[in-house]
């Protein structure tokens, strides 16, 4: 059993010594010490081998499409943000309304079915692009220009 | 999961980069659009990486980089344009993932949650010989175990080794004395091995 190297040598500078960060000196203690210690050696090979491993490694990255040019300013997302939840209170209130009143006006079947559908079909249309809103704001945040 | 792109590793910034950084650093003070476009183009890979390294989650990854570019911007004029980008560009999305970090009430010290939130990331290259095989194989196992290490390790293995920065470089990004990096450096590399060993043993 060789002595461990921790007691004449810090061994930290085998990572210095991997990363070519060290002193003259102490680059010289290394390789010295090198020569004469498999067991460093065996430390250093593993460094450079994982290192070696990690640099040459890609990635997938986001698409140039999907970053949009410069990032809107804050304001400009704090007035969406509020925007957002109002016309959403005032659709409800809208077609609640309107359906309400409707449903008063009138006892022919008719009317009341067309009165519904176009509820329907407005409230479907407003929250269909709510939705639509609320996806893309997750991706969409450069599309404003910085100024 | 619609990305396509394939990013080359260690997008280390030559010298040239660095002069062409600093004019459209000044441009982009002065209200060039062009130039902040410029600058979001060049950078925004190397940050969108360090910040999937960090949180293994393209989306969280996305939403950061995002909100660092946004930051990046609104405090240009006060970037002192004789410093890298760089660097500067790093401390931003680290801060970030740490007040994301904050919010969901996770810590440094926790490992990323899922053994294979980087490797699944990993482009897939054209099918090649064995010894590609192998290197695949190599870096396959070593990203797992960087995502089984608590997140402060593994930020400061990849700034050095994927991200190719400097020690001083790492310093200034980490926020610590340049004097402690390789201790730091060398500990964390060493929990890496282990995990490695540990990894082999099972695989
Ligand atoms: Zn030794």
């Amino acid at each position: 059993m060789p002595e461990p190297c921790g007691r004449t040598f810090d061994e930290a500078l085998l990572s210095g010594y991997v990363d070519r960060a060290l002193v003259q000196r102490d680059e010289q203690r290394v390789r010295v010490h090198l020569e004469r210690c498999a067991r460093c050696r065996a430390v250093v090979d593993d460094l450079r081998a994982v290192r070696e491993a990690t640099m040459t490694s890609t990635f997938e990255t986001p698409r140039d499409d999907e970053w949009s040019e410069a990032p809107r300013t804050e304001s400009s997302r704090l007035l969406v943000g509020l925007g957002w939840p109002l016309a959403t209170a005032w659709a409800v209130i809208l077609i609640g309304y309107a359906l309400w009143g409707g449903w008063q006006e009138t006892e022919n079947l008719v009317e009341r079915l067309l009165l519904l559908g176009g509820a329907t079909g407005f409230g479907l249309l407003f929250f269909g692009v709510l939705l639509d809103r609320l996806k893309a704001a997750k991706t969409d945040r450069y599309r404003e220009v910085h100024k | 999961m619609n990305t396509v792109m394939v990013e080359s590793a260690a997008p280390a910034m030559v010298a040239g980069d660095a002069e062409s950084d600093r004019q459209l650093v000044d441009q982009a003070k002065a209200g060039e659009p062009t130039a902040c476009d410029a600058l979001a183009r060049r950078h925004r890979r190397a940050a969108y990486l360090l910040a999937l390294q960090l949180l293994g989650n393209r989306d969280d990854a996305m939403d950061v980089t995002q909100d660092a570019m946004l930051r990046f911007f609104t405090t240009l004029k006060s970037f002192d344009a004789t410093r890298r980008v760089q660097p500067w560009l790093f401390t931003i999305v680290r801060n970030q993932v740490r007040d994301l970090w904050r919010r969901r009430q996770r810590r440094p010290g926790d490992d990323i949650g899922e053994s294979d939130a980087l490797v699944g990331q990993l482009a897939t290259p054209q099918p090649g010989p064995e010894a590609d095989l192998q290197r695949r194989e190599l870096k396959a196992r070593v990203w797992r175990a960087l995502a089984a290490l608590p997140a402060e390790k593994r930020e400061i293995i990849v700034l050095r080794d994927f991200h190719d920065l400097s020690y001083s470089d790492i310093a200034q990004v980490l926020g610590i004395p340049i004097g402690t990096v390789m201790s730091r450096l060398h500990g964390a590399r060493r929990q890496l091995r282990a995990r490695l060993e540990e990894g082999g043993r099972h695989a």
